[in-house]
């Protein structure tokens, strides 16, 4: 199993904002795309979920594949029942002005550490 | 001409007949209602009319009902010049009353009898208590209408019968209605997470429901979502109503879509739901009629042999 990456490590190194807080504090890896049926596809568990579509659609996706934690990128509006979703669902909701690319990059050394 | 009931009550559905029997015109009618007394003038019931944007004024005497001012009235006094004088001696007295208590099916038939569009409604003791206009029927109707559709939406769902050793879920999936899909999987998450079933498992039907959930909801006219869930396997039986599908061999090719825009720009519509649903099952069939809609079944087995637990 990975290694867990704490999400407050995370919310520091890409100036995220917390829209809320979930059941965990962690996530193991981090899956990035804007096509919902791609995320779909991942056998990764635990995961933080990057994407720029900010629709209730990203967090059932993230539900489905049981992801930790839901980065939206390029500050995006969140809508209401996004964010009502997120708290029913109680799955880590995360906002950043970055771009998904730059999110990706700032994340990137988290996630592959030289042993 | 003899007097008939406006709506058919041969070919109109029952239910229809039922809520406007069941309903009172106490739960039409409009409580907020803008009186005046006896002692006003018509000039102060023209003021009124303006100021509100009506076009009748009941004058009422001690909760009693006397008299209806019409735009009819106000221009007859204009005309005759009696705006100055007292309502009383100008408004309409002769009236047609509503009680509270009587069906709505009255109102409707009273409304088809005599040329007014809204009728005073008073209470058994002869107390005014109202307004009821063909549009607050109409507003009641359909607010009925849709809580009785709701209702028998939901005693289709219950139809199916659960065998023993067997939870059954069933779901309806509207066209287009994003707010909602994802719903049905998210109950079935709960009742596999409640059987303590293997994460993996639970994690692969979810997808399989979800993306089934997805494409009735983009692609078809409407349709629902059948969870069946023994000891043995989960079994998910995803049917619409329509359009249907021309080519089933196309729609679980990677990257084959009909979607448009708007759907991809929500994230989906690329081509991998069927894919996506045929990859994490166990067992995939799919069938599908022109004009007369699609069937897909896809089952998972709680336990696979070659799954680590």
């Amino acid at each position: 199993m990975r290694e867990k990456i704490f999400i407050n490590d995370i919310v520091v190194k890409v100036d995220a904002m917390i829209l809320h807080q979930g059941e965990h504090d962690y996530v193991r890896w981090a899956v990035s795309s804007g096509l919902m049926s791609d995320v779909l596809t991942t056998e990764e568990t635990e995961i933080l979920l990057i994407s720029s579509l900010s629709t209730t659609q990203v967090v059932r996706t993230a539900d489905m594949v049981g992801a930790n934690a839901i980065l939206l990128c390029c500050g995006k509006q969140v809508s209401t029942d996004t964010l009502s979703l997120a708290q029913e669902l109680n799955i880590t909701l995360l906002s950043t002005e970055n771009p998904v690319f730059e999110t990706c990059h700032l994340l990137s050394e988290m996630f592959y550490k030289e042993k | 001409m003899p007097h008939r009931f406006p709506i058919s009550t041969e070919k109109s559905p029952n239910i229809i007949m039922e809520v406007i029997l069941r309903l009172k015109i106490k739960d039409a009618m409009v409580t907020k209602v803008i009186t005046a007394g006896r002692d006003a003038s018509m000039r102060d019931i023209q003021k009124l009319m303006k100021k509100n944007a009506i076009s009748g004024v009941p004058i009422i005497d001690h909760d009693r009902l006397i008299g209806m001012v019409s735009v009819n009235d106000i221009i007859h006094a204009l005309d005759k010049g009696h705006i100055e004088e007292p309502v009383h001696d100008h408004m309409t007295k002769s009236l047609v009353v509503l009680e509270d208590d009587m069906p709505l099916s009255f109102a409707v038939s009273y409304f088809d009898k005599y040329s007014y569009r809204r009728f005073p409604v008073i209470d058994k003791n002869r107390k005014f208590v109202g307004m009821l206009s063909s549009r607050d029927v109409l507003s009641v109707m359909l607010q009925q209408l849709n809580l009785e559709i709701k209702e028998l939406e939901d005693k289709i769902v219950s139809e199916r019968v659960e065998l023993p050793n067997q939870i059954m879920r069933d779901f309806f999936i509207k066209k287009f209605d994003f707010e909602n899909a994802g719903k049905a999987s998210f109950e079935l998450k709960k009742v596999l997470k409640e059987k303590n079933v293997h994460a993996a498992v639970i994690r692969r039907a979810s997808v399989a429901s979800y993306e089934l959930e997805l494409n009735i909801a983009i692609h078809s006219d409407g349709g629902r979502i059948v969870f069946l869930l023994d000891d043995e396997k989960i079994e998910i039986i995803a049917n619409d109503t329509g359009p249907g599908i021309d080519d089933v061999e196309k729609v679980t090719e990677e990257g084959y879509s009909t979607a448009n825009e708007w759907i991809r720009s929500l994230g989906f519509g690329a081509g991998m739901g069927i894919p996506n649903t045929k990859r994490v099952s166990d067992e995939f069939e799919i069938t599908s009629e022109i004009g007369k809609g699609t069937s897909v079944k896809s089952v998972i087995y709680l336990e696979k042999k070659n799954e680590s637990q």
